[in-house]
């Protein structure tokens, strides 16, 4: 599920300028990164020389350095310095693989292969991740009901719902078969004094909803007569 | 004086928890190294004569013994830093510090299981210890999410306490057991500040971003 080639990864605010993150896309590992300024960068989740996950490395200024033997890249992912080697003129060859990068709607989106425009969505104030152990379509199914919604109208990997605490925008985030997670957004309501309380309450809804939705899914899933995991809510 | 001595295995979470306690409070430590892995010297006949548990950490300071983090860094903070802002001097604070302590005492055991599972072979199933850890931080990880909405930046309030501290080493060493931790991305926001606090030192496994 994408928009155009797009995906939902994160939250915006959840990668702060000179930070890294891994995340998962349907088993692949991505990093995202913000460099000093606020950038924001998608790249394959790898140093080219060791294979070790650029997310475990560190952000400086305008480059991410790999977490090994600190390897820096810059934003075009060109590796520019090798610190054993300090004189060396690192060869052109050195590249980590980059993907597009786009900030819509309170959320990172990575787009993937051959991706068209990126999403250009109405500014949203950030509520909370989930990361959900059920299948994207179970989640999906649990949406309306856990936020008291009549419906669900659904742009690709971007789940709409009115609620009674504002208009929630979703992005869907499939991390492996079994493994879900929600990037939650409430929309700006130019009605709002201060949208605080409606986005906690929306937060603990979100909660529930990954408490439930496990809790089914196990339940399922589990042998008969076997006991089953205690879920707590 | 007397000096605070920490029998301290390098490798070990809550020792590392109560270097760091110390380090931010202030407090210089005596240290005596037991060989855990492989030794086991936590098992020797002197080591048991202190603590029956056969487990770390143990602190002792003159006839005083300790064996539980969480007394551990409460006694070090009342004792040689009452002032210190890591200890709240408002009744409110305090006690949500001492709630999330007894949390962590009472729920993090499975992150140091799948940890010295995956690296010193002790026993258990690591997918299910795994798992464990994860539904054990979660908790954390529900309420900063609350927390940063809230606008406060710690457990127990806008400034960090010694439950900041306990709970760090916990968070900080899930890769070493295979859990990454974009599953908690508000204790991931949160271990940016902790990072940031005054006299904040690592342990291997937990990256020192110089």
């Amino acid at each position: 599920m994408s928009i155009n080639g797009w995906f939902p990864l994160s939250l915006a605010a959840s990668v702060t300028p000179g930070s890294s993150t891994g995340a998962v896309l349907q088993g692949q590992d991505i990093v995202l990164w913000r460099d000093a300024s606020g950038a924001p960068h998608a790249w394959e989740d790898r140093c080219p020389h060791r294979g070790m996950k650029l997310s475990f490395g560190f952000v400086r200024g305008d480059h991410i350095a790999c977490l090994y033997h600190g390897w820096e890249y810059g934003a075009d992912g060109q590796c520019r310095s090798i610190p054993a080697h300090p004189k060396l003129e690192v060869p052109k060859t050195i590249c980590a693989t980059t993907y597009g990068i786009a900030e819509s709607g309170g959320l990172l989106w990575a787009g993937l292969g051959e991706h068209g425009e990126a999403p250009d969505l109405p500014a949203a104030d950030p509520v909370r991740s989930v990361q959900i152990e059920a299948p994207i379509n179970a989640v999906l199914a649990a949406l309306p009901t856990a936020f008291g919604a009549t419906g669900l109208s659904l742009d690709g990997p971007l789940a709409m719902l009115d609620t009674e605490w504002g208009r929630l925008a979703i992005g869907l985030h499939e991390l492996g078969p079994q493994r879900t997670a929600l990037h939650l957004t409430r929309r700006l309501d130019p009605e709002d004094e201060d949208s605080t309380p409606a986005r906690i309450a929306l937060a603990r809804a979100a909660t529930r909803l990954r408490d439930q939705v496990e809790a089914a899914t196990h339940h399922a899933a589990a042998v008969p007569g076997t006991p089953q995991q205690g879920e707590t809510a | 004086m007397s000096q605070p001595l920490l029998y301290d295995y390098a490798l070990d979470a809550d020792c590392y928890g109560i270097r760091l306690a110390a380090g931010c409070l202030g407090i210089e430590l005596a240290l005596r190294s037991v060989d855990v892995h492989p030794g086991q010297e936590q098992l020797s006949p002197a080591m048991l004569a202190l603590n029956p548990q056969g487990r770390l950490p143990v602190l002792t300071d003159g006839a005083l013994t300790l064996t539980q983090t969480l007394s551990i860094l409460l006694y070090l903070a009342e004792s040689y830093a009452p002032d210190h802002p890591l200890m709240p001097q408002d009744a409110l604070t305090g006690a949500r510090m001492l709630d999330w302590m007894s949390l962590a005492a009472a729920t993090l055991a499975p992150c140091a299981q799948a940890r010295a599972c995956a690296m010193m072979n002790a026993p258990g199933t690591l997918t299910q210890l795994r798992r464990d850890a994860r539904r054990a931080l979660r908790l954390f990880d529900d309420h900063m999410a609350l927390q940063g909405l809230r606008g406060e930046g710690f457990l127990a309030g806008p400034e960090a306490t010694l439950a900041d501290l306990m709970l760090f080493p916990a968070f900080a060493l899930t890769r070493d057991y295979g859990l990454d931790h974009d599953a908690f991305p508000a204790l991931a926001l949160w271990a940016r500040r902790v990072r940031r606090l005054p006299g904040f030192h690592t342990m291997p496994g937990v990256p020192d971003y110089h």
